[in-house]
């Protein structure tokens, strides 16, 4: 027994959508943690620098006190504020309004010890008596930035390698989710081709016996007989080639040629006669000369196979089948139960069967929608809830 | 009317305010001059407001651990008679004795 392999994850549009959101508040996490990260070792590396400054800035402001108190003492004969080159100041009363300023930066927050504004750190030292009536005495040094750049660089290569980790994992988190996933349909592929793979050559031998058969005289009673044993092995045939088609054929080259597809409609119309005879649905064809299209023939075959054999199945007894073809599209319309509207969206969908009162696995729309996808044809499906259902494939 | 007008607002503006009649005359006899009063209460005090009340408070009810002279003159010259002054007097003395001494505006 030989098992057919195939890897290939077939996920349903519901079910990637649910990995798209995964992936996205996955990201949206990760992006948020990235940020309160950064903003942490941002602080932190600020804090640091002003820490470092926080001795010297103090020198300072201790220099410009003495300054003020001198000036205090001797206020009746000198006005001029002290200066120094190596900082601006500014002093501030007990109610923070300003005595005098030099600031470049104005922005003061006197309840702080020392902060970073703009490009200048500021600091803030309280005299010890109120000299000129200061009580807040802010010392302005130019920020050289330096400290800045090499945040900015560091965040950028950690951040950088922390996203790559989280995206990593990420991945093997979204791999381990669709595990189970994948296993299932690995599982009912397998089981398939395993199961199917033992059907051909029985099939192929009633079918061939059936065949030779039917040139012989036989009794009518008989004959009604080996009809239906005719459809039953033709139907196991149809399921047998739509699966071995999911799970071989579409990796296989197609042989494009020009199909005339009036012809290819009346010869599958003919394979099908016993499946309308037994049902006994009527067919009304309405099919134009000189429409052609440039495909592979075994492929168009198994999509105009998969159209009439639902609008069989699903159609009822003593039902119509219109099959229409013109220029550019053509439509096979049945008088079966049709489809809800909330449900037409799921029917190319492998494994999705909309009726499960009648048989078969859910693939024929599934192989329909590859071969559409694969020759840029497009598919539409109306239906009106137990009167008809059209599939119009056009080009 | 206009000549009697112009006499009477001549005499308002030439006429001597509460700081000058009842605070100047007083602080002529100390050996410390009224100014440096005013940097003391600044450096205990700082702000305006604080300031103005400390000044006012202590007119109204002074006290030696008010003062802001030091030990040797408050020995000296001792603590204040309370001022007969009332509030609105109070006010309109100790707001011009800021705006004379005040640092706002005065430093280069």
């Amino acid at each position: 027994m030989s098992v057919l392999k195939s890897w290939d994850i077939n996920l349903r549009q519901s079910e990637k959508k649910t990995l798209f959101l995964f992936f996205i508040l996955y990201l949206f996490f990760v992006l948020l943690i990235l940020l309160f990260i950064s903003l942490t070792y941002y602080n932190l590396q600020k804090d640091l620098m002003l820490k470092d400054k926080r001795a010297y800035m103090s020198s300072l402001a201790k220099h410009q006190i003495e300054g003020l108190k001198y000036l205090h003492a001797n206020f009746d004969k000198l006005r001029i504020y002290p200066r120094d080159k190596r900082y601006k100041s500014a002093i501030y009363d007990s109610t923070y309004v300003k005595i005098f300023s030099l600031l470049d930066n104005e922005n003061v927050n006197l309840n702080e010890d020392i902060y970073l504004t703009g490009n200048k750190i500021h600091f803030i030292k309280e005299p010890e008596s109120y000299y000129l009536g200061t009580k807040y005495v802010v010392i302005e040094i130019d920020d050289d930035g330096i400290w800045k750049k090499k945040t900015y660089r560091e965040l950028f290569i950690y951040g950088t390698l922390f996203l790559i980790i989280s995206l990593i994992i990420g991945y093997i988190l979204m791999l381990l989710i669709l595990r189970p996933m994948r296993d299932a349909i690995s599982l009912l592929d397998r089981f398939i081709k395993d199961t199917t793979h033992e059907l051909n050559t029985p099939v192929n031998t009633i079918l061939s016996n059936i065949e030779i058969t039917e040139d012989t005289k036989l009794d009518p009673k008989i004959l009604k007989r080996l009809n239906r044993i005719k459809i039953g092995a033709k139907t196991i045939s149809n399921l047998y080639q739509d699966l071995i088609y999911l799970t071989l054929d579409e990796k296989v080259v197609s042989k494009d040629e020009k199909i005339d597809l009036k012809n290819l409609l009346k010869e599958r119309i003919e394979y099908f006669s016993l499946f309308f005879e037994t049902k006994k649905i009527s067919v009304n064809l309405d099919l134009n000369e000189g429409v052609y299209l440039f495909i592979d023939r075994k492929k168009i075959t198994k999509l105009i196979d998969n159209l009439i054999s639902n609008a069989i199945k699903y159609n009822r007894v003593r039902g119509t089948v219109e099959i229409v073809l013109r220029e550019g599209y053509f439509y096979i319309k049945d008088t079966g139960r049709g489809i809800e509207k909330d449900k037409i969206n799921t029917l190319f969908e492998r494994y999705e069967r909309v009726d499960k009162s009648v048989g078969g696995f859910g693939i024929g729309l599934s192989i329909v929608s590859k071969i559409s996808k694969e020759y840029n044809l497009k598919v539409k499906i109306e239906s009106q809830f137990k009167k008809w259902t059209k599939v119009s494939v056009s080009w | 009317m206009v000549k009697g007008l112009v006499v009477f607002l001549l005499f308002v503006s030439l006429e001597a305010s509460v700081y000058t009649e009842n605070c100047i005359p007083c602080h002529r006899k100390l050996p410390v001059s009224i100014d440096k009063f005013f940097y003391r209460y600044l450096l205990k005090y700082s702000s305006e407001i604080e300031t103005k009340f400390a000044i006012k408070e202590y007119l109204k009810n002074p006290k030696r651990e008010d003062s802001v002279l030091n030990e040797a003159l408050l020995k000296r010259f001792g603590v204040k008679k309370r001022s007969k002054l009332t509030d609105r007097e109070l006010d309109s003395a100790i707001d011009e004795y800021w705006e004379k001494y005040k640092v706002f505006g005065k430093l280069k």
